[in-house]
């Protein structure tokens, strides 16, 4: 008998993926076959929530497959499946405790597949998946809802930011800190919170406002997650930029010419567009204006009273279990929203009083945070105290090399911020310690002797002032800043655009050949000037990727009469920052104001004179990027620490300072590893050929017959040397003439031509 | 002079004695072979011997056990053991080893088997299973025909539309009447007839179907079967002495004059009075509703199924040969059902 053909449809029985595969293709045609699937889900679904528990694998057929099945092809018949995304959310919330590993993991990855084809909306899943995520005891599912919860955060963002699903989210994790406060699922909302925040997806101020009040719950877990977060949150963030900025970059020309040579196909065509479109993306971005990011000590809406709430919570109260690791992270926060915001909170400073003491253990730390502690609106009443106390315990001849270091430089550090909680006496005393047998002691005195000739040279003894304070003060450049004074600002970096112009000014007339310190014609500047607004303004018309539009009422004011006096002696600026609109309300007053203030008007007499054209502020920059990488290439270490911007946090490491110095002699392995430790690898400075090889080696490829002689084992090479020694003369001819015909051919592969 | 010396040192090391130590184990010798191992659980391949032989209830319940087990031969023999049991090897009027209540949970998964000896042997105790008993386990029963119905293998389909012909004909009140038991499995019927829509019911429609196709040849003729028996039961012409209704007009004659309709306060008759008030269950949607009386599944039927059936069985008259012949039952059905219907004044 003849065997009846098959067609390959009939061959297969129950073949799920090979009917989804056809319902991709021709969703019509299939519509009986999806709806009788369908059908045998629902069968299932009911047997299933006759007996959650008990559920097995039935047949050949499970309910796990099913749904995967059904969620793959939803897309085809919303019709049918109009319940379908609400029966998984069911099963889901109502039996996830009991349901298997594998089908709770193929419900939450249909939903999330659902989600993606638009059939359930992402606050809908959300909230499906957020609460089994804080109530399920098991860890892998909790680890694939957060995995989830998160991704779908991230693509609900990725175009535009959702603004209502991040309220909507936003809100569910701050009803969940804030609802109760002493159970640890706040955890999971600083988790997604922090994450997000380090992905530069969330950067509100609601964000900032859920961490707050983590801070304030009353589980430690969830008080040390909220507070590390904002000692930790930013720099993470900045961290995760630079390395997304700095991914590994594609070398076009290096891709097409990979695929010039290998064979072609379709998925190394689809290779070379990902590349393209990679790299596209990539300068789109770079010319993209930087997103403004405030760090989120600077989004808290209520720092002072957030600041006393923790201290009086976590601090000062009997009651807080904290340990003095999580309390010294406390103190960190308050104590740097103190300095940041200039706060002021009635018990922290004599709080401190109890724990400076040499025996305190890390009591660096507490040094620290008291130095950030303090700023100038301090009253130096509530300081003087902790000074002098820090002088007393710390700083004498009798304590440890490194306590007095530490001591010292804790003291130079809140005098940084305080002056006026130093008295004459106590300084000079301090003063003499610059003549002690130990290093770090010296460097520290040293330290706090350089900051008080910059500060207020008055206290220090005559031959401590040096010369500058000395000059400083003959002319009255040197005063002692009075109690909350403020310094009239300025353009940063003003004076170096000054001494440049007139650098420029003096070369230009050294090439005319006239004298150069003789006064200019104001004319021809002016011109020069406005060549370069007007060159300027063509560029940006060109492209405008180095400018961002500031918009602001402080904008550009061209006036008529451009040659009048009163006119040009106003400055008018692009207003970018409050330093340069303090400068402009500081330069306005000069006007007015009488000779008395000449000093001032001098210094700012170009921002008062001119009126500073796009190019003058690109050289400014320009200028301002050059000084501070000579700061930074500079020797001298104190600079580095004057660099610092003041939202930086104070570490104990500062205040421990030099102490290496004085932990007596290093063993030769440390000796080396510092040495070391600033130099670049001994493997950057490679001869050409040894990078080259080196590149070669990385990239597979084979080494050349010269390469392979000279690396080849010389007990090898031995015997045919030694034979060579033997031959006659006949064989020797033979040799050489086969050589020089090897030669002439160029070499044994050689194209001989013929 | 470095290397050799090293390697005089290491030379050195061969031989040195090891020394022995008060309290401290020997050290192991270099080539000594770590033979230990560890085991959840060791098995040993010996057998139990006992004297006295198993009796038959305990064999019955090893049996029922033994339905679980991985291997097809090993279920099928079981379910063999169970048939010949149940048919044979029991005295008639003796309760069965394990009652119907507790085999149905183990039966009814295989109703799905992958194997179509299981499924055969599966058709074949469910057959020897007491009518009586039945009854009152239908609705655990009939997701598992359902979903058997919608089967993608045909010979699955063909074995449940086998079993709920089997159902109908034991307990065919029971099936119409359960919760989901008329719009679901009418919704199967449809689904393995291919009548859902106009499109799928003509002759002509491109058969697009994944797997055997059941839409041809016999097995339509079996399903058409099954379903004339499903609608008579459901919404055919009533025979006398069946059902509540007839129960009661008889009845009523042997109450005297000012006593009517007395065993609608009677104790109820059946095992399940009250399920109907679904007061432990989840809510119930259309579909998985319970319709106990003709009336109420012919409402449904004809808002929701009698287009559709109509327009299949036409077509299947159509096609003729045997499948028009089996149409011709359906067809009778629907005839009946339908003077029923405006004999009663129903909507149609």
């Amino acid at each position: 008998m003849v065997k009846r053909k098959l067609g390959a449809l009939e061959k297969v029985e129950a073949d799920l993926p090979n009917l989804q595969h056809k319902i991709r293709r021709d969703p019509k045609s299939y519509i009986e076959d999806f709806r009788a699937q369908h059908y045998q889900y629902e069968s299932h679904r009911e047997i299933f929530m006759a007996a959650p528990a008990s559920a097995t694998d039935t047949g050949i057929i499970s309910l796990r497959e099913l749904i995967d099945f059904i969620a793959h092809v939803a897309d085809c018949y919303p019709e049918i499946t109009k319940d379908f995304p609400q029966q998984l959310m069911d099963i889901l919330t109502q039996h996830h405790l009991i349901l298997q590993a594998e089908l709770r993991e193929k419900i939450v990855g249909s939903l999330v597949l659902l989600r993606k084809k638009e059939l359930l909306d992402s606050a809908t899943l959300l909230q499906t998946l957020f609460p089994i995520l804080i109530s399920t005891p098991s860890k892998t599912l909790r680890a694939l809802l957060f995995q989830k919860i998160l991704m779908d955060l991230r693509s609900s963002n990725a175009k535009s930011t959702n603004h209502k699903l991040n309220r909507t989210m936003q809100t569910v994790l701050y009803n969940l800190v804030t609802s109760d406060r002493t159970s640890s699922k706040g955890l999971w909302a600083i988790k997604l919170t922090r994450e997000l925040w380090k992905r530069q997806i969330w950067t509100d101020a609601k964000a900032v406002e859920v961490m707050k009040e983590a801070s304030l719950a009353t589980n430690e877990k969830v008080i040390v997650g909220g507070i590390r977060f904002f000692l930790g949150g930013d720099k993470e963030r900045e961290e995760m930029e630079d390395e997304s900025s700095d991914e590994e970059a594609i070398d076009m020309g290096r891709v097409k010419h990979i695929v010039g040579i290998n064979k072609k196909t379709k998925k190394k065509a689809r290779a070379v567009e990902k590349a393209r479109a990679t790299v596209k993306r990539r300068e789109r971005k770079k010319n993209q204006p930087h997103p403004l990011n405030f760090s989120a000590l600077h989004l808290l809406h209520d720092p002072q009273g957030y600041a006393e709430s923790l201290f009086s919570k976590h601090l000062q109260s009997t009651k807080s279990k904290l340990n003095l690791d999580q309390k010294l992270l406390v103190l960190q926060l308050v104590t740097r929203l103190v300095g940041l915001h200039k706060l002021h909170i009635m018990h922290l400073y004599s709080y401190f009083q109890k724990y400076l003491t040499p025996r305190q253990p890390s009591v660096t730390s507490f040094l620290a945070s008291l130095a950030q502690a303090s700023h100038d609106l301090v009253p130096p009443d509530d300081l003087e105290p902790l000074v002098q106390k820090i002088a007393n315990e710390f700083v004498s001849e009798a304590s440890a090399a490194e306590v007095a270091s530490a001591g010292l430089n804790a003291i130079r550090e809140i005098c940084a911020r305080q002056p006026l909680a130093m008295n004459e006496t106590l300084l000079q005393d301090l003063v003499m310690y610059r003549k002690s047998k130990d290093k770090g002691v010296v460097m520290a005195a040293r330290g706090l002797l350089s900051l008080f000739r910059e500060l207020n040279p008055e206290w220090l003894k005559r031959r401590d002032r040096g010369k500058e304070a000395s000059m400083g003060l003959r002319s009255g450049d040197k005063k002692e800043k009075r109690f909350a004074e403020q310094a009239a600002g300025g353009i940063e970096g003003i004076e170096l655009l000054e001494q440049w112009k007139e650098e420029e000014r003096r070369k230009k007339r050294a090439e005319k050949g006239l004298a150069s310190d003789a006064e200019d014609d104001d004319d021809e500047d002016e011109e020069d000037n406005w060549d370069a607004w007007n060159v300027e303004e063509d560029e940006d018309s060109d492209d405008s990727d180095g400018w961002i539009q500031v918009q602001s009422d402080a904008e550009i004011e061209l006036s008529d009469s451009d040659d009048d006096d009163e006119d040009s002696k106003r400055p008018k600026k692009k207003a970018k920052s409050d330093e340069e609109t303090a400068a402009e309300t500081a330069a306005e007053a000069t006007t007015e104001a009488s000779k008395a203030q000449k000093e001032l008007d001098q210094k700012l007499s170009l921002a008062a004179t001119r009126i500073l054209t796009p190019a003058d502020l690109a050289k400014l920059q320009e200028l301002r990027t050059e000084a501070a990488v000579n700061a930074l290439a500079g020797v001298k270490g104190r600079q580095s620490a004057s660099n610092r911007h003041h939202d930086d946090p104070l570490t104990a490491e500062e205040i421990e300072g030099l102490a290496a110095l004085s932990a007596g002699k290093a063993t030769r392995e440390e000796r080396i590893a510092h040495a070391k430790e600033g130099k670049t690898d001994r493997a950057d400075h490679k001869s050409v050929t040894a990078k080259r090889k080196e590149k070669k080696d990385a990239q597979g490829k084979s080494t050349t017959n010269k390469e392979k002689a000279r690396k080849k084992n010389f007990l090898m090479t031995l015997g045919k040397a030694k034979s060579k020694n033997k031959r006659s003369l006949v064989q020797t001819r033979a040799v050489l003439k086969a050589h020089q015909e090897r030669a002439k051919r160029g070499g044994r592969r050689g194209n001989t031509g013929n | 002079m470095g290397s050799s010396s090293k390697k005089k040192k290491e030379k050195q090391k061969d031989f040195q004695k090891a020394k022995l130590k008060v309290g401290k184990t020997k050290a192991k010798p270099d080539n000594f072979t770590d033979t230990s191992f560890k085991a959840k659980s060791i098995t040993l391949t010996q057998q139990s011997l006992t004297l006295t032989a198993p009796t038959t209830t305990t064999q019955f319940t090893h049996h029922v056990s033994l339905l679980g087990s991985k291997s097809d031969a090993q279920r099928r023999d079981a379910l063999a053991h169970l048939t010949t049991h149940l048919t044979h090897s029991r005295p008639t009027g003796a309760p069965l080893p394990q009652p119907v209540s507790t085999l149905l949970p183990t039966l009814a998964p295989l109703l799905l088997d992958g194997s179509a000896g299981v499924r055969a042997q599966l058709v074949r105790l469910l057959r020897a299973l007491p009518p009586r008993d039945v009854e009152d386990h239908v609705a655990p029963l009939l997701p598992f025909v359902r979903a058997g119905m919608t089967h993608l293998a045909a010979d699955i389909r063909g074995t449940a539309v086998e079993v709920l012909a089997w159902l109908v004909a034991v307990a065919g009140r029971a099936v119409v009447g359960c919760a989901g038991g008329w719009i679901k499995t009418l919704n199967c019927f449809l689904s393995v007839l291919g009548w859902h829509t106009a499109e799928s019911a003509k002759w002509s429609a491109s058969r697009a179907a994944v797997g055997k196709s059941a839409s041809a040849g016999r097995p339509v003729v079996r399903v058409l079967g099954v379903l004339a028996e499903f609608l008579a039961v459901g919404i055919g012409a009533e025979e006398e002495g069946a059902g509540r209704t007839a129960g009661a007009a008889v009845g009523a004659g042997t109450w005297e004059f000012p006593l009517a309709q007395v065993e609608a306060h009677m104790l109820p008759q059946t095992a399940q009075p009250y399920v109907y008030l679904n007061l432990f269950g989840q809510p119930r949607d259309e579909e998985g509703e319970m319709y106990e009386t003709r009336e109420d599944r012919f409402r449904v039927f004809a808002a929701r199924f009698l287009k559709a059936v109509e327009r299949g069985v036409e077509s299947a008259r159509q096609d003729g040969g045997e499948v028009g012949r089996a149409s011709s039952a359906v067809s009778k059905v629907l005839k009946e059902a339908l003077g029923y219907a405006r004999g009663a004044g129903l909507e149609v």
